[in-house]
């Protein structure tokens, strides 16, 4: 049972968590977070949770609703879907303590939503830009995310879609 | 039914055409830049316009960037308590003196060539003035462009460029019920700005969001998805009790109870009572829900707890727990931000439930908000097939009734506040 990872094991597992994203397979990505594990998109991170909103805070269950909603439920912002590729840079392990791993990445995330690209809001290529957090812990030697939180670049001005797992 | 217009000089207020029996807005309101630029002036030159809440500038010296249409203004709260709402622009060349969303400033510098205004506006210094550039008999203007009319209600403040504008009273109308019904949900009467607010931008004009927030309409259609998320998981991810009913015919018949308001000012209005108000008092926040109802009776409590949702024109929604503004950038782009609010005085986890069910709706990610947005740029681009140039507006027409002189009310699901909005455009549209 592995009780410690190398800085290419937490790549390779970033680089695997963004494959799962990009080829569309939820139900897989679901099983990469501790039971607890929090999603994370804030405006403005520096407030508690109780004070305001975020673009997205999911524990468990609404990750699961989050994934329903993109697998079965028919809606405009996704109809058609997004497209997502991932690119991942500047990864370095910040901090460790026993079994967990605190790790910042910087994420170029590019988006697409195909069909008629002559419809608005179709065929147009958007990059999200993004630092992004993971705690990721040592689960029976298995990684898992315990906190996944996504520092948007234009976080604090007027964003577009966002409906889909980025 | 008049001829599609092929002319652009035709008095604007024809793009709206109304019978007894037809109600038609014409695609050149929504779409034609002339008619823009136009609405700048008729409209938001002319009427109150929301420009912020109280909150947002507690104390003297605060001050908050906002805009009365594309005319950028700084609302500040002065030395004495009074807020004032200036043109956010130097009155020497022409460059903004206050760059950022909020703060606190005892001056506002102009980054350009150093003139200086006071927190009300007054000029109190120019750079280098000493130098000789200037006389010293030199008569400097007076500072930045005042907006003439200030006035708040409920802590709403609205601007107005027309001095000559009557009261914002008069102007809300019976507006006015759906903001107290919702501010007396705090046992203080008193709303707050604190969370961070969502802002987006569509490409569509302004007027699709202002319908839309009273669109009892579309809500079983571009939502239909949110119904199906809502029947499987109702409240276990933080809907708060928002969106009652696990299925779309229930929805709707919850909805059914309400009726819909259309103001001769041009605003929207839906109201609903709560399907279980009683239900309430006994409940997790029973004290809390005790309260407002020993304070506002049996009757008007469950109006209070039921929910209320308002287009004020031209650019303040209220719903849910939130204020929204929609800020038209041109003709076929829209700035929308969405502040949710907090009761005062009302339970820490009832505030903090309610913002958590906005974050579920609402923003970039939200599951209601985004597909609205998408339908509006949808429409906007739907526009350019105008052979056929008239939009129908005409439902639950037939059926609508007149009250207090010439507001309207009507069925949930009818046309009736979209229709108050285009009776108001078309009031200050036909004015040269």
């Amino acid at each position: 049972m592995k009780r410690e990872m190398q800085t290419a094991d937490i790549e390779q597992f970033l680089y695997r968590e963004a494959r799962l994203l990009d080829e569309v397979r939820l139900e897989e990505w679901l099983k990469l977070f501790t039971p607890d594990g929090i999603y994370w998109v804030p405006i403005d991170d520096s407030l508690p949770r109780n004070r305001t909103v975020s673009i997205i805070y999911d524990d468990a269950l609404r990750r699961e609703e989050r994934v329903y909603r993109a697998m079965s439920v028919e809606c405009a912002s996704q109809s058609p879907p997004s497209r997502t590729v991932h690119f991942i840079n500047n990864v370095m392990v910040d901090r460790v303590d026993g079994e967990t791993f605190e790790v910042r990445s910087n994420q170029l995330i590019y988006e697409l939503r195909a069909g008629d690209y002559r419809q608005v809001g179709l065929g147009q290529m958007r990059p999200i830009v993004a630092t992004v957090d993971h705690r990721i812990v040592l689960s029976d030697g298995e990684p898992k995310i315990a906190l996944k939180k996504i520092l948007l670049l234009d976080r604090n001005g007027a964003l577009g879609n966002l409906t889909f797992i980025f | 039914m008049a001829e599609p217009m092929t002319s652009n000089d035709a008095s604007p207020g024809e793009l709206v055409q109304i019978t007894d029996k037809a109600f038609r807005v014409h695609t050149r309101a929504y779409a034609d830049a002339d008619i823009f630029r136009l609405e700048m002036t008729r409209i938001f030159g002319r009427t109150w316009v929301f420009v912020g809440h109280v909150s947002e500038i507690p104390d003297a010296g605060d001050y908050k960037t906002s805009y009365i249409g594309t005319q950028p203004v700084i609302v500040t709260r002065g030395k004495e308590g009074g807020i004032h709402v200036l043109v956010n622009r130097c009155v020497h060349r022409g460059a903004v003196v206050a760059r950022e969303a909020s703060g606190r400033a005892d001056h506002f510098t102009c980054p350009y060539h150093g003139w200086v205004y006071g927190i009300d506006g007054r000029l109190q210094g120019i750079g280098l003035r000493r130098d000789g550039g200037y006389p010293d008999d030199y008569e400097a203007p007076q500072g930045l462009f005042t907006v003439p009319r200030v006035e708040t209600y409920r802590g709403l403040i609205f601007a107005s460029f027309n001095a000559a504008i009557g009261s914002l009273d008069s102007h809300l109308g019976a507006a006015k019920l759906a903001i107290d019904r919702k501010f007396n949900r705090s046992p203080q009467g008193e709303i707050e700005l604190r969370s961070r607010p969502f802002v987006g931008r569509y490409r569509g004009n302004w007027k699709f969001q202002a319908e839309n927030i009273v669109d009892g309409y579309h809500f079983l259609f571009v939502h239909a998805g949110f119904a199906k998320l809502q029947g499987r998981y109702g409240d276990s991810t933080g809907d708060f009790g928002v969106h009652k009913g696990g299925s779309v015919d229930e929805m709707r018949k919850i909805r059914g109870r309400g009726f819909a308001y259309g103001c001769r000012q041009g605003h929207g209005m839906l109201l609903t009572p709560a399907p279980s108000h009683m239900s309430l008092l006994e409940g997790e926040f029973g004290p809390y829900f005790r309260e407002l109802r020993d304070q506002h009776g049996d009757d008007e409590f469950q109006w209070i707890a039921g929910s209320a949702a308002a287009s004020i024109f031209p650019n303040l929604g209220l719903i849910h727990h939130q204020l929204r503004t929609w800020r038209p950038v041109s003709v076929d782009e829209t700035e929308v931000t969405v502040y949710p609010f907090s009761l005062k005085g009302a339970p820490d986890a009832y505030n903090e439930g309610w913002l958590h069910s906005e974050e579920r709706f609402y923003g970039p990610a939200g599951y209601g908000q985004a597909d609205d947005v998408e339908i509006f740029a949808v429409n906007q681009q739907g526009l350019q097939g105008d052979a056929q140039p008239w939009l129908v507006l005409d439902r639950a027409l037939y059926n609508e009734e007149r009250v207090d002189q010439d507001d309207r009310r009507g069925n949930h699901y009818g046309e009736t506040p979209q229709r108050a909005i285009w009776r108001g455009w078309k009031t200050l549209m036909s004015q040269p």
